[in-house]
């Protein structure tokens, strides 16, 4: 199949300059600058299918939101190739904008003091939607973000979730094949979240729109995206699966124990089960310690027998490690393993 | 054509919403007209010890100054773009924008539009018809078309000199004191500018050249032939600067940065 977004080496620097401390400093910048060239984005490459629903994680620096503005046409590139259905973003802008829908959780798409439906006409115009379009799709939009009773207000009476949805909204109603979601979920209740969640699955099974998305709330993905693509430092360092992140990295399981007793040692306990394979972390008080394991019911069996055996416990817990804690992980890391 | 059918629509909606705050709209031309006053008063001051001025009359520069208003108040009610800056750039603004498939400066003129300026128009007209009648100057039929094309001529003078000022911005992301330092400059045009030494009067009519808004084309209808082919290079002056001013804005638009968030 054809790819939507297909990128290649991309690359984006910005120039910035240092200044020099005190007020010598500064008249000898007045001159001569130190100008630093810094890579945003420093030679990325990766492809996207059609129908796919893409997670786009990284840290806050981590180049996310260049990269997104320059498949969306926003920024040029420094160098490197981006066409993204079909097009250079930036070089035939107008025409490719028609064929993308973008959202940016923090910045608003409608306007501010008219009613929303007011809004989406300028846009329909804007977006030349011709009115039986307009009724086939966005009929179905409204209908399924449950919004139909705030047309009428104006943006500035909304609260955060009812904006978003509508946001949602005026991104999708030209019917784009492709949506950018930068941060969708922010600030938001987890019913809306849901809310959301469900209906941007809705329009990819039915419409077959491609999504990319871009947040710092896992569960999002986990709920959305099969695929996520990692950044740091501006360069990819994990393109695949989410399931297969998670058993490269999350096949182990977390014990922690509550012992009666506050004067537990690491030696102590690894007496207790010398010849298993566990690593021991003290917890957030002295009596607490977590022990990780493989997830191997034998072990896991063993490890509580023994401890148990030799120690009074006060409580006891088994946690799987979460993908919160896998990219923590990573990230402090900077590689990823398999 | 499609772009016109935008801009009504654009209207439409900006009259929509400026009705629903009716107040906020009579203070604004309130505001507007008086400012205008104070202006002309300040003329009248100037001329109650003077009855000429280089050559010039009282009337005459009444006149002037009458037809600088017209094209003053197109340019003021489509290019607000004094903070874009402030509005697009620091905040990050543009990226909205260029996410459409409109051009982006056109988006900016629909979005900043404050179409109460018009009625400088008429103030304008007015004062032009008021010191007209005292100079005697008669109108011939194809006066009017000339006054369209001077007015379109001197607003575009005005909206080139104000874009290009806005790409300074694509460059440079500091805030300058720019706008308004030129806001005080684009005041020079209203006056002949030979009452300015040659320095200041090159400056006005080829660098910066605002004196293609008021006196040179004002000069065609007060029939002073000697500033004739002045007049007459209105339009092109006019057209030139904004075909200058939206080509920078195109590489400007390349040279973008973003908003970090």
């Amino acid at each position: 199949m054809e790819n939507i977004i297909h990128v290649e080496q991309l690359r984006k620097e910005f120039k910035s300059y240092s200044s020099r401390s005190g007020l010598k400093g500064a008249f000898r910048d007045l001159f001569t600058r130190n100008y630093k060239i810094m890579p945003a984005v420093n030679d990325i490459s990766f492809q996207v299918q059609p129908g796919e629903m893409v997670g786009y994680i990284g840290e806050n620096g981590a180049g996310k939101s260049t990269s997104i503005k320059m498949l969306t046409g926003i920024l040029t590139p420094t160098s490197g190739m981006v066409s993204v259905n079909g097009m250079n973003p930036h070089k035939e802008r107008e025409r490719f904008v028609q064929t993308i829908g973008v959202v940016f959780g923090q910045r608003s798409q409608l306007w501010w003091d008219i009613a929303v439906q007011e809004s989406f006409r300028l846009l329909k115009k804007v977006y030349n939607v011709s009115d039986q379009a307009y009724k086939d799709h966005m009929e179905h939009v409204i209908e399924s973000l449950d919004i139909g009773p705030l047309l009428d207000k104006p943006v500035r009476k909304l609260s955060l979730g009812q904006r978003m949805r509508c946001e949602l909204a005026a991104a999708l109603l030209h019917n784009p094949t492709l949506l950018f979601l930068d941060e969708p979920t922010i600030g938001l209740d987890v019913l809306v979240k849901l809310k959301i969640r469900n209906f941007l699955k809705e329009m990819n099974e039915r419409y077959n729109t491609t999504i990319l998305l871009t947040t710092h709330d896992l569960s999002d993905i986990e709920a959305l995206c099969d695929r996520v693509i990692m950044l740091d430092e501006g360069s990819v360092i994990y393109d695949g699966k989410l399931a297969q992140l998670r058993s490269n990295w999350g096949e182990g399981k977390q014990i922690q124990f509550q012992f009666a007793d506050s004067n537990i040692t690491e030696l102590k306990l690894s007496m207790v089960c010398n010849e298993l394979p566990v690593e021991w972390v003290q917890g957030n008080r002295n009596n607490i310690w977590i022990a990780s394991v493989k997830n191997d019911e034998s072990v896991i069996s063993a490890l509580i027998g023994k401890v148990v055996a030799a120690h009074k416990i006060t409580d006891i817990k088994i946690q799987e490690i979460t993908t919160e804690e896998i990219i923590r992980n990573i990230y402090e890391e900077g590689i990823v393993y398999g | 054509m499609r772009y016109i059918s935008i801009f009504f629509q654009y209207v439409a909606q900006y009259m929509k919403t400026r009705l629903t705050y009716r107040v906020d709209m009579v203070i604004e031309i309130m505001s507007d007209l008086l400012f205008q006053a104070v202006n002309l008063v300040f003329i009248l001051v100037v001329f109650s010890h003077t009855q000429f001025l280089s050559g010039w009359t009282r009337d005459e520069i009444i006149f002037i100054y009458g037809f600088f208003l017209v094209p003053y108040a197109i340019f003021g009610a489509f290019f607000n773009i004094w903070d874009f800056n402030e509005r697009y750039i620091v905040k990050g603004e543009l990226d909205r924008i260029l996410t459409r498939p409109i051009h982006s400066l056109f988006q900016i003129i629909l979005e900043r539009m404050e179409l109460e300026s018009l009625f400088g128009v008429i103030t304008g007209v007015a004062i032009m018809f008021y010191a007209g009648g005292r100079l005697d100057l008669t109108v011939s039929w194809y006066d009017p078309f000339i006054f369209v094309m001077m007015v379109l001529g001197g607003a575009a003078v005005y909206a080139g000199i104000f874009i290009l000022l806005a790409c300074i911005s694509f460059w440079s992301d500091s805030r300058t004191s720019i706008m308004p330092m030129m806001y005080n400059i684009g005041n020079y045009g209203r006056y002949p500018v030979d009452i300015y030494n040659n320095v200041i009067r090159f400056v006005l009519t080829w660098i910066l050249p605002f004196a293609f808004v008021g006196v040179y084309p004002s000069a065609y209808f007060l029939g002073r032939e000697e500033w004739y082919n002045y007049a007459f290079l209105t339009p092109f002056v006019g057209i030139a600067c904004l075909s200058i001013s939206v080509v920078v804005w195109n590489i400007g638009v390349t040279k973008y940065r973003g908003a970090g968030n």
